[in-house]
């Protein structure tokens, strides 16, 4: 089976001949093409390439585009700084200021921030590889998009103070996240859309279900409308909303730090789940070993989910990971997975 | 108010988010003549414990969290004038920071709330700290405890490099280093020789103040 066949009989419930495996390679893709990160973050065809040699080095079932979780808000204004061979983060929010809330603009994919570099190179990935895969491509979700426009205490604490304001910075990074979904339906990627600071590790769950949810909500009907299905992923601690993030109507749900067996239980008949090994712990500091008895553990505890299992990380594999623990994901998925 | 009224009512200030229930029962305790220490340590500070409990118990969040500490800090405002001067003279010090290459504040900035409530004098170094400046600062004010905290699994590496550093100074043995953020486990504390990992904010009050001091 190709990739693309695994995955989309793992979504509809048709035989498959071993569980998909997609562990979330994502700034580690520099690694493989041997470039610094603020090389392949700011440069379509370097990052389109390196997505490329990085599929073809480990073979995982679905290669996933990102580079921040604030590449969105970065678009609508707000400055990021870029360390040479790190992730870039938050150094100026635009609307850290709220007198500033005028300059905040609804991002237009095509030609904002860095969202071109971003979709031109998933462009070159399709070209290259779509035919056997899907490709994926991640970006903030709303809430965590507005909390980089704002600063994420200031936004979080307005949640009770200024919820005018919250509601403001919100609805304008779902009309960026909107426009992206249609720029990904129109070149034929799917979406994945991440909400780490709508996580329990920050917010409650009466706060998501209020502010974070509504919002991922529209965007999964835009995703669906487009006909396309759609990953939510939010890292972190996930379990007081695990129910909310199903009732988004997400069609797969991206697991950080709950045992699996209770995920299936919980919500595993009405989503995909993907996920978990531990990325710090396991992925980073772990053997081939390590890896194998976690993916293993994994797939006794959902493998049988009643809507699939996609066996990866709980969240971004740290990009200096050793390769080997990323091939111990793929070996032991082949290993253990078999349906 | 009765005495136990207005501890009560600065505690439930506290925990209900309230900074003018709290500025009016501050007040009210000035008022009647009850020491502005008791005040503190019987009704605001008691009141945060409770709410470090919710936090730990996932009741709140970091949002309540945050406003439960406002609500504590305008009682405190009214409060700390009456204080005599030497009140807080015996407290231990931390240093504390998240270190460099990551700019992620918030837990930090809570475990910040929950030492100082719990009487710790806090020396914040803020975000994105040169590792270094985490043993300057505790060389200069004599701080006892250093607290570093990291989201980012690519900077956890420079914690390892503080307790290099300590060593290196001769100020191992009398620092008590606790680390604590998103990558971080007790494995990790064991493999680098820290001596205390904190799970959240609320367990690293527990775990400092439980600790055998030497």
């Amino acid at each position: 089976m190709t990739p693309k066949e695994r995955v989309l009989g793992c979504l509809q419930g048709t035989k498959i001949d071993r569980l998909p495996s997609a562990p979330l390679v994502l700034n580690h893709c520099s690694r493989v093409a041997g470039v610094p990160v603020s090389r392949f973050n700011s440069d379509a065809e370097v990052m389109g390439k390196a997505q490329v040699a990085a599929w073809k080095r480990y073979g995982y079932d679905i290669p996933l585009m990102f580079t921040t979780t604030a590449s969105v808000a970065e678009a609508m204004g707000t400055r990021l700084f870029f360390p040479e061979d790190d992730a870039p983060w938050v150094e100026q929010p635009v609307a850290e200021d709220p007198a500033n809330l005028a300059k905040v603009k609804v991002a237009d994919p095509w030609k904002d921030g860095r969202l071109p570099v971003y979709l031109n190179a998933a462009k070159h990935v399709v070209a290259e590889i779509g035919e056997q895969v899907f490709v994926g491509c991640i970006f903030a979700a709303p809430f965590t998009t507005a909390s980089h426009l704002r600063g994420t205490e200031a936004f979080i604490r307005e949640t009770y103070k200024n919820p005018g304001l919250v509601n403001e910075l919100l609805d304008l990074s779902k009309a960026s996240a909107l426009a992206l979904i249609d720029a990904m339906a129109d070149i034929g990627v799917v979406p994945v859309i991440v909400d780490p600071v709508a996580s329990s590790s920050l917010i409650g769950p009466r706060q998501f279900e209020k502010f974070a949810m509504p919002r991922i909500n529209d965007i999964v009907a835009r995703a669906h409308a487009r006909g396309m299905p759609i990953c939510l992923h939010i890292c972190g601690i996930s379990r007081p909303i695990i129910e909310l993030m199903a009732d988004t109507g997400a069609d797969i749900l991206s697991i950080d730090r709950i045992d699996m067996a209770e995920v299936k239980s919980l919500v595993g008949h009405r989503a995909c789940l993907l996920g978990n090994v531990q990325p710090a712990e396991t992925m980073l500091k772990g053997t081939p070993a390590s890896v194998t008895a976690e993916v293993k553990a994994i797939i006794e505890s959902a493998g049988d989910s009643p809507r699939g299992l996609i066996v990866s990380t709980g969240c971004e594999t740290p990009f200096n990971a050793p390769p080997e623990n990323i091939e111990a994901v793929m070996t032991a998925t082949r290993l253990y997975g078999q349906r | 108010m009765t005495n136990p009224e207005i501890l009560n009512a600065l505690a439930g200030a506290v925990i209900d988010m309230d900074e003018e229930a709290a500025r009016t029962a501050a007040t009210a305790a000035i008022e009647t003549g009850m020491p502005a220490y008791e005040a503190i340590t019987e009704g605001l500070v008691k009141g945060m414990q409770v709410v470090g409990d919710k936090y730990e118990q996932q009741e709140y969040f970091i949002p309540e969290v945050l406003l439960c500490s406002d609500a504590m800090i305008a009682g405190l405002e009214i409060l700390q004038p009456h204080l005599p001067v030497d009140h807080n003279a015996g407290a231990e010090k931390v240093v504390i920071g998240v270190v460099q290459g990551d700019t992620h504040d918030i837990g930090k900035n809570l475990v910040k709330i929950m030492l100082e409530a719990a009487g710790y004098e806090v020396h914040d170094l803020g975000r994105n700290v040169p590792l270094a400046s985490f043993v300057d600062k505790a060389e200069e004010v004599g701080a006892s405890i250093i607290a570093m905290a990291t989201l980012m699994t690519t900077t956890m590496e420079g914690m390892r490099t503080v307790v290099e550093e300590l060593k290196s100074r001769g100020m191992r043995e009398r620092t008590t280093v606790m680390i604590g953020g998103g990558p971080i486990s007790q494995a990790f504390a064991d493999e680098i020789g820290a001596d205390l990992y904190a799970a959240d904010a609320n367990v690293a009050v527990r775990k400092l103040k439980n600790r055998q001091v030497a």
